[in-house]
């Protein structure tokens, strides 16, 4: 067993740590009270290169593989969640297009992606819920060169803010997966919902009204829809899921510390209380349990598992990891007494964040129900 | 233009109130500390960065140290460095300003031809501010400190030399040293690209043996100064309250700072 970093991983994620701390870091208050989306960042984190680091050279990734971008995504949520929720929302396009799109379309789509001048969504929740795929409505029905499609998708992560929105929809009795561009007539963006935590990533309504795609656009071929739906889901969405939850909880977990050694009551600093610092020592087992399962997971990806193979370890990591999340952040609030609950000290913003990755790439009641059914059997 | 920029691996700044120091040999006790390129370095690199991208030409960074400052030199060449040099010889151990110039000296001569020689103005361990200058004499070329502005004139650098209340402009005609201070520029982060072509770059390690350097000369016995010993000074805040109606309290406070010669 080998646990150490390579020597690119370990610069790869110092570099994100000092480009999140010089570059994020001071504008983390403006834009969690402006919930606007960042694109500014979106575009300089492509310069850097950090976009696509397990999109292969050829299509203008780095080829760093999926642990490398568990790292990307766990540094830049330490210091902004909401920065490493985008690529939780984009990577699964990225995703799609890179496994089941033409050879054409990864040549005109990645490059863009991965420098940042242009974002991906990945649609497949409707309102008939996200886990449950066989109900979906939404239909692609075949056309003079493409399809017609018709529906609605809902709970999209950067719906309203993405180029290239992937999504899946029901072709005859079996399902299919589809790229539309931003500004397709027939396609826009509906409501976009008042989420509680992660607010500067918009999640949508997406609407279809007869929108028509080339057959040029279809990811895959007919009916392999649920497959490429659920290698996104698996190999992509729910270890961003984890990665973000982890970071999240690293840099509230670090407000805590700072806080308790400066905050002084009794004549001392809060840390000196024994009470404090059992609590900080949960936090910290809790968070380093929960990098060996995520880290472990990027690993597992790296070497090529598929998302069946990976099915558990994905599952088990997202749920561990969010609910970790939520552990920390709670109790860091508590930690800090009334400061805790002001958003002036940014640890209340960061359990409003980890609340919204509980739902995000399925709720934790489904992590359960996966990982126990594969336990009866 | 060739350059060759002066790096050395440090502790991280951030860390320094963990340091602390080998009651025997003085020296700073490393373990547990993350070590960083000295900030000031990371300047000179930049630098040296941007006079090519102005005029083409190559970067070689230089670093004296133990095998870990490897790190380091890695992390120049992800940066965007051409190629990288690391001194390490458990000769050079224990090297004062005057025996790390001489290496330094010795190690940039061995890589001829060389224009413009970059080093950050001082570490934030040492303070010194000595290397670049004894550099520059041992290389016996002309060198400006406290560089906080440079540019490509034609075949010359015109650079401006922070003073107290004011700068000097000089024009440096190569080959020549400068030491550059923080104003200078803002350092770039290395790419995603950057760290993976790093690994292909030439990274060379050199010993006593490739220097042409007798034992007497570098490390602990080629230094003109010895460290006899590190004392850590204690600070604290000392309070005083001033009683009575604002304009007495402020009066007192006043007389008070005077008496402090704080005034």
């Amino acid at each position: 067993m080998d646990f150490q970093l390579s020597r690119e991983q370990q610069m790869l994620k110092d570099m994100v740590r000092n480009f999140a701390e010089t570059e994020v870091a001071p504008r983390v208050k403006a834009l969690d009270e402006s919930a606007q989306f960042p694109s500014d960042l979106v575009k300089r984190i492509g310069q850097q290169g950090l976009l696509g680091v397990f999109i292969p050279k050829q299509y203008g990734g780095a080829g760093m593989g999926y642990l490398a971008r568990t790292l990307v995504i766990e540094e830049m949520s330490r210091v902004y969640p909401p920065l490493g929720f985008f690529f939780e929302g984009g990577d699964p396009g990225m995703y799609l297009i890179l496994n089941f799109g033409s050879e054409d379309m990864k040549q005109k789509v990645l490059p863009k992606l991965c420098q940042g001048e242009k974002v991906a969504c990945f649609a497949v929740t409707e309102a008939s819920g996200g886990s449950n795929p066989a109900d979906m409505q939404t239909t692609a029905t075949a056309a003079e060169g493409g399809y017609v499609i018709n529906g609605r998708k809902v709970f999209i992560t950067m719906g309203s803010v993405a180029d290239y929105c992937c999504f899946a929809a029901r072709t005859g009795d079996k399902f299919s997966a589809f790229v539309v561009e931003k500004g397709t007539p027939g396609f826009e963006p509906g409501h976009r919902e008042n989420v509680a935590g992660i607010k500067a990533i918009p999640v949508d309504e997406l609407v279809f009204s007869g929108a028509k795609v080339p057959v040029g656009n279809r990811l895959g071929q007919e009916g392999q829809g649920l497959t490429a739906a659920l290698g996104a889901i698996t190999l992509v969405a729910r270890p961003g899921v984890a990665s973000v939850a982890l970071g999240l909880a690293r840099g509230a977990f670090e407000e805590a510390v700072k806080f308790t050694k400066e905050r002084k009551m009794y004549g001392a600093p809060l840390i000196n209380l024994q009470a404090l610092q059992f609590g900080l020592a949960d936090m910290e087992t809790d968070i380093e349990a929960c990098r060996w399962l995520v880290y472990y997971l990027g690993w597992l990806l790296d070497q090529g598992k598929s998302s069946r193979e990976v099915s558990r370890d994905s599952a088990r990591a997202k749920l561990f990891a969010t609910e970790m999340a939520k552990r920390v952040t709670m109790g860091v609030c508590q930690m800090m007494g009334g400061y805790g609950t002001i958003y002036d000290y940014k640890v209340v913003s960061r359990l409003t964040d980890a609340l919204t990755l509980l739902p995000a790439g399925g709720t934790n009641e489904i992590m359960r129900v996966m990982l126990g059914g594969a336990i009866a059997r | 233009m060739e350059m060759v920029v002066c790096l050395k691996q440090v502790p991280d700044p951030e860390h320094f109130s963990k340091i602390s120091y080998d009651p025997v040999t003085r020296n700073i006790i490393r373990e547990g500390i993350p070590a960083i390129i000295n900030p000031l370095d990371r300047h000179a690199l930049e630098a040296a960065l941007q006079i090519r991208e102005a005029v083409s030409g190559r970067v070689t960074v230089i670093s004296m140290g133990p095998p870990q400052a490897r790190a380091a030199l890695e992390e120049a060449l992800a940066t965007g460095a051409d190629r990288a040099v690391l001194l390490s010889d458990r000769a050079f151990g224990g090297a004062d300003t005057l025996a790390t110039a001489r290496t330094l000296a010795a190690a940039i001569r061995r890589l001829c031809p060389w224009d413009v020689v970059l080093c950050g103005n001082e570490t934030v361990d040492g303070a010194t501010a000595q290397v670049a200058p004894q550099l520059a004499e041992m290389l016996g070329v002309p060198h400006a400190a406290q560089v906080q502005r440079v540019e490509v004139e034609g075949q010359s650098l015109q650079v401006e030399r922070a003073l107290e209340n004011g700068y000097v402009k000089l024009l440096l005609k190569p080959p020549c040293l400068l030491a550059v201070g923080r104003g200078v520029n803002r350092p770039r982060l290395p790419t995603v690209i950057g760290i993976m072509e790093a690994a292909s770059k030439e990274l060379l390690t050199w010993g006593l043996g490739d220097l042409g350097l007798s034992p007497q000369q570098v490390g602990l016995d080629g230094s003109a100064i010895r460290v006899v010993d590190v004392v850590a000074l204690g600070s604290g805040r000392r309070r005083e309250v001033f009683t009575g109606s604002a304009p007495e309290a402020v009066k007192a406070a006043v007389r008070r700072l005077v008496e402090m010669e704080a005034l």
